[in-house]
C-alpha cells in the first residue's frame, strides 16, 4: 500500500504545473468570467504537451500512463482552477466513449480527443449520477438502423460548446442504458446562468434527433455497466479537481493569515484563526488521499472502484464546505469583495460538487454499498 | 504508488496470521483473568508476550536478542496491521513496551539496559511514565517534581497526575526537575523510581465514565530515594528524552486507531440493523445511513492518511502525520459513538457494562464508549495542542 507520489510523477507534477502557473493565471480566469473571452491557453499547451493523451492506450495514439498519471494532472487543473475542455474531453467524454467503442469510433472520437483535434462532453443525469441512474428526461427509440433521442439533458459542462456530445439515454424497449455520440450542432444547447463561467454549463434539448449506426455505442439497452465505469472516472476526476482547487484555496489563505496584521501581529498568530486554519488543512489532507486511493482503484480496476469513487466525492464535498466557508471568512472583508480570487475558487469548488453527484448523495450509496 | 504489497510481503503476513492462529491467548483464559490497567501483567499476559519475545514478533524492528527479526519498514507495517487486526494486544502495558523500552535502548546506560530491557521485553516487570502533573498537563515542560542531586543518589518530592497503570506497575520511568534555575526545557532528567520504594504512594483516579475503570494516579515522592545510576541520559537532558520516547514507531502507531475506527464501524452496521427506541430499524433512518457513511468514508481516509504518512517515513522524511492522525482519528472515533449513542435514544441510558478488560471492552454500552472517547482527545497532546502544532510546524503560521 503506497500511495505516494513517485519521482517519476513528481516530475509530471512539477511541469504541469509550472505550465499551468505561466499560462493560466487567474486574471485568465478572471478575464473568462468578467468579459466572456474564450483563451486558448491552457487547451493548447494541454494538447501540445501530450495530456490529453495521458490515459490513452499506445495503441489508439495515446501515452498509456494510466489513469493516475491523468488524475494528478487534473489535479494540477484544480489548483490553478484552469478553463477550457479538458476535464469535459478527457476526464468525461473520453472515458465514456472509449468503454464501447468499436474500432472505427476508436478513430473517430477516442484517438481524435486524445490528440486534442475534437472536444467532447459528457451529458448524463447528474440528480442521478452517484447511483448511475438516469431518469426519464431522455429517451431513445430506434428507427431502423438508426437511432432518435427525445427530451433533455441539463446542465452539461461545456454543452453549449464541445464538438461531439456523449449521451446516455433511456432505451424505450427495454428501459436500459443507450449511449451514443452525437455532434454539439444536433442538439439545441441553452446556456445556464452559472455560478462559475469558468465551468459553463447548458441544457441541451434534443428534438428527433437521429443517431447514425456509426454513431451508436455498444448496444443500446444494455450499456449500464459501461455508464458506471464512466461515471466514476469522471467522478474521481472531479473530486480530483475539487481537491486541487481547494488545496489553492488553503495556501492563500494561509498566506493571507501570515501577512495580514491587526493588533500588532498578522492575524495567523492567533489560535482561532490557526485552528480554522489546521481544520481546512485536514480536511484537504482527507479528501486528497481518499481521492488518490479512488485514482489507484480505477486505474488498477480494482473491485473496490464503485466504493472509492463515492468515497472520494463524499470527501471532496467535506473538504470543499470546510474550505471555503473558512477561506471567506479568515479572509475577513476582502474575501466578500469580487475583486478578490477567494470566490474563483470557492464557486470552482462548489461547481464540482454538485456535479456527478453531491456529498450526501455520495454517502447515500456508501451506505448502500456497506448495506447498512 | 500501489494498491497492494508484494509477494514477498504477503508471504510474512501469512506466515504471522498462521503463528498468530495458534499461539494467541484463549478466550476463555483471558476472562478467566483480565487485565484491568495498562501496567497490569496478568498470566496469561505475561505468557503471551513472553512467546512473541521469543518468536522475534514483539517487536520486529529490533535484533533477535530484542525480541525481533530485523524487518524493514514494510514488513514491520504489515506486521502491526495484523496485530491490530487481533482481539488482543502484544502487550497488557503499552507504556512499558512502547515508550520506555525503545527509551531505555536509545539513551539508558549498558547497566540499565542489562537490568531493565529484556525484562521489560519479557513482561516480567511493568512500567507506568511519570508525566503529566497537576501544574504540568500539556505544558508538560512546566513540571515541578523537584530531585534533589546527591553524589550517589536523587532525592525525589512532587506528584503526578494521570499516571496510567501506577498502582500496578513496578517501575516508574518518571520525568523531574533537576536544575531549577535553569529553562524550563533544560532542568528536566528522567529517573527510574521503583514504585515499592519507601515515600511513594498512589492514589487512584477512576475516569469519568465509570468509578471501577481506574487507570490513571495520582502519584506522590516524599523524599524519595533513587540511586544515581538510575538516571536515564545525561543530567538535564531529559526533554530530549521526552521527545525521542513519543516518537518511536510513531510511523505506525497510528494503524491501532485505524483498526479501532474499523471496528467502530462494524459495531455501527450492527447497531443499524436493531430496532431503535420507536420501533424501527435504525439503518432505515436517513440521517444514521448518513452519518455512518461519513464515519466510514472518515475511517477509511484514516487508514490512506496512515499509508500516506508512512511512506515519508519509511523514506526518513519527517512528517506531519502523526499529529493529523492523532487529531483526525481521536476526533472520528468520538463522533462515531455520539451517533450510535443518539441512534440508540432512550435506550442508550442503560449502563450495565459486563466486565471484559482484555479486549477493546465487547459489550461496552455507546454512551460510556462515548465519553470514554475523550481520553484520545485529550491524553497525549489534546486535539488543540495538535492543531497548534500543525498551524506552526506544517503550515508555517507565526508561533505565540
Amino acid at each position: 500500500m503506497d500511495f505516494e507520489i513517485t519521482p517519476e510523477q513528481q516530475d509530471l507534477v512539477d511541469s504541469v504545473r509550472a505550465v499551468l502557473e505561466r499560462e493560466c493565471p487567474t486574471a485568465l480566469v478572471r478575464d473568462i468570467i468578467e468579459n466572456g473571452s474564450a483563451p486558448r491557453q491552457p487547451w493548447k499547451s494541454a494538447r501540445e504537451l501530450g495530456w490529453t493523451a495521458i490515459d490513452v492506450p499506445e495503441a489508439q495514439g495515446g501515452l498509456g500512463l494510466g489513469f493516475h498519471a491523468l488524475g494528478l494532472v487534473v489535479e494540477q487543473h484544480g489548483c490553478a482552477i484552469a478553463p477550457g475542455p479538458f476535464l469535459a474531453t478527457i476526464t468525461q467524454f473520453l472515458p465514456l466513449v472509449r468503454e464501447v467503442a468499436d474500432a472505427g469510433q476508436q478513430d473517430r472520437f477516442v484517438r481524435a480527443a486524445a490528440c486534442g483535434e475534437i472536444t467532447g462532453a459528457l451529458a448524463i443525469d447528474h440528480g442521478r449520477a452517484a447511483l448511475h441512474g438516469l431518469g426519464d428526461s431522455l429517451r431513445a427509440r430506434r428507427d431502423g438502423n438508426a437511432w432518435v433521442l427525445d427530451g433533455e439533458r441539463r446542465y452539461v459542462l461545456d454543452g453549449d460548446r464541445a464538438d461531439e456530445i456523449a449521451v446516455a439515454a433511456r432505451v424505450d424497449a427495454s428501459d436500459g442504458v443507450g449511449l451514443f455520440v452525437v455532434p454539439q450542432e444536433a442538439v439545441k444547447a441553452q446556456r445556464v446562468v452559472e455560478l462559475d463561467a469558468s465551468r459553463p454549463l447548458a441544457h441541451l434539448r434534443f428534438e428527433g434527433v437521429r443517431v447514425e449506426p456509426s454513431r451508436v455505442l455498444g448496444a443500446p439497452g444494455a450499456c449500464a455497466p459501461a455508464l458506471g465505469r464512466a461515471l466514476e472516472q469522471a467522478t474521481v476526476a472531479a473530486a480530483l479537481e475539487c481537491v486541487g482547487t481547494c488545496q489553492t484555496l488553503l495556501d492563500r489563505t494561509v498566506e493571507h493569515a501570515k501577512t495580514r496584521r491587526q493588533f500588532g501581529h498578522p492575524i495567523g498568530f492567533f489560535q482561532a484563526i490557526q485552528h480554522k486554519c489546521v481544520d481546512m488543512f485536514v480536511q484537504v489532507e482527507k479528501a486528497r488521499a481518499t481521492a488518490y486511493f479512488a485514482m489507484l482503484a480505477v486505474a488498477e480496476d480494482d473491485a473496490r472502484r464503485t466504493l472509492a469513487a463515492s468515497m472520494a466525492k463524499a470527501a471532496a464535498s467535506d473538504c470543499q464546505r470546510i474550505v471555503c466557508k473558512e477561506g471567506i471568512q479568515i479572509h475577513g472583508g476582502m474575501g466578500y469583495t469580487w475583486e478578490s480570487d477567494v470566490h474563483l475558487y470557492v464557486k470552482r469548488a462548489k461547481t464540482l460538487d454538485a456535479l456527478f453527484g453531491t456529498g450526501p448523495q455520495h454517502r447515500q450509496r456508501v451506505a448502500d454499498l456497506l448495506e447498512i | 504508488m500501489q494498491l497492494h504489497y508484494d509477494a514477498k510481503t504477503e508471504e510474512f503476513r501469512s506466515e504471522l496470521r498462521a503463528w498468530l492462529a495458534t499461539n494467541q491467548p484463549d478466550v476463555e483464559e483471558m476472562r478467566a483473568e483480565p487485565s484491568t490497567s495498562s501496567a497490569h501483567l496478568t498470566g496469561w499476559s505475561r505468557r503471551w508476550q513472553r512467546r512473541l519475545f521469543d518468536a522475534g514478533l514483539l517487536v520486529p524492528g529490533w535484533p533477535r536478542e530484542l525480541g525481533g527479526r530485523n524487518l524493514g519498514p514494510v514488513q514491520q507495517l504489515v506486521y502491526h496491521e495484523e496485530m491490530a487486526r487481533i482481539p488482543v494486544r502484544r502487550t497488557t502495558n503499552p507504556q512499558g513496551l512502547g515508550i520506555v523500552a525503545p527509551s531505555i535502548q536509545d539513551y539508558g546506560s549498558e547497566f540499565l539496559k542489562r537490568k531493565y530491557l529484556v525484562p521489560t521485553l519479557r513482561a516480567e516487570i511493568s512500567w507506568c511514565l511519570g508525566m503529566s502533573e497537576p501544574g504540568a498537563g500539556s505544558d508538560l515542560a512546566s513540571l515541578s517534581t523537584r530531585a534533589q542531586v546527591h553524589d550517589d543518589h536523587f532525592t525525589v518530592h512532587g506528584q503526578k497526575i494521570w499516571t496510567s497503570g501506577a498502582h500496578h506497575s513496578d517501575y516508574c520511568f518518571c520525568f523531574v526537575r533537576t536544575d531549577p534555575d535553569a529553562p524550563k526545557h533544560r532542568g528536566i532528567s528522567v529517573l527510574i523510581v521503583d514504585m515499592k520504594a519507601k515515600g511513594v504512594s498512589t492514589r487512584p483516579l477512576p475516569a469519568l465514565h465509570g468509578r471501577d475503570d481506574a487507570d490513571f494516579n495520582e502519584v506522590f515522592f516524599d523524599g524519595v530515594v533513587v540511586p544515581r545510576d538510575h538516571l536515564v541520559g545525561a543530567l538535564n537532558h531529559g526533554w530530549s528524552i521526552s521527545a525521542g520516547s513519543l516518537a518511536h514507531e510513531r510511523g505506525m502507531v497510528w494503524l491501532s486507531s485505524a483498526a479501532y475506527l474499523d471496528d467502530m464501524v462494524e459495531r455501527l452496521r450492527k447497531l443499524a440493523r436493531t430496532m431503535g427506541s420507536d420501533g424501527s430499524r435504525i439503518g432505515e433512518s436517513g440521517t444514521f445511513r448518513d452519518e455512518l457513511a461519513s464515519v466510514y468514508v472518515d475511517a477509511q481516509a484514516m487508514w490512506i492518511m496512515g499509508y500516506r504518512g508512512f511512506a515519508k517515513f519509511a523514506k526518513g522524511n519527517i512528517s506531519p502525520e502523526h499529529s493529523l492522525l492523532k487529531l483526525f482519528s481521536s476526533e472520528v472515533a468520538q463522533r462515531a459513538a455520539r451517533l450510535a449513542a443518539e441512534a440508540q435514544g432512550i435506550d442508550a441510558l442503560d449502563n450495565e457494562a459486563p466486565r471484559l478488560a482484555y479486549t477493546e471492552d465487547t459489550a461496552m454500552p455507546w454512551i460510556r464508549r462515548y465519553l470514554q472517547t475523550f481520553a484520545s482527545t485529550i491524553s497525549a497532546g489534546a486535539s488543540e495542542i495538535q492543531r497548534n502544532i500543525i498551524a506552526e510546524r506544517v503550515l508555517g503560521l507565526p508561533r505565540r
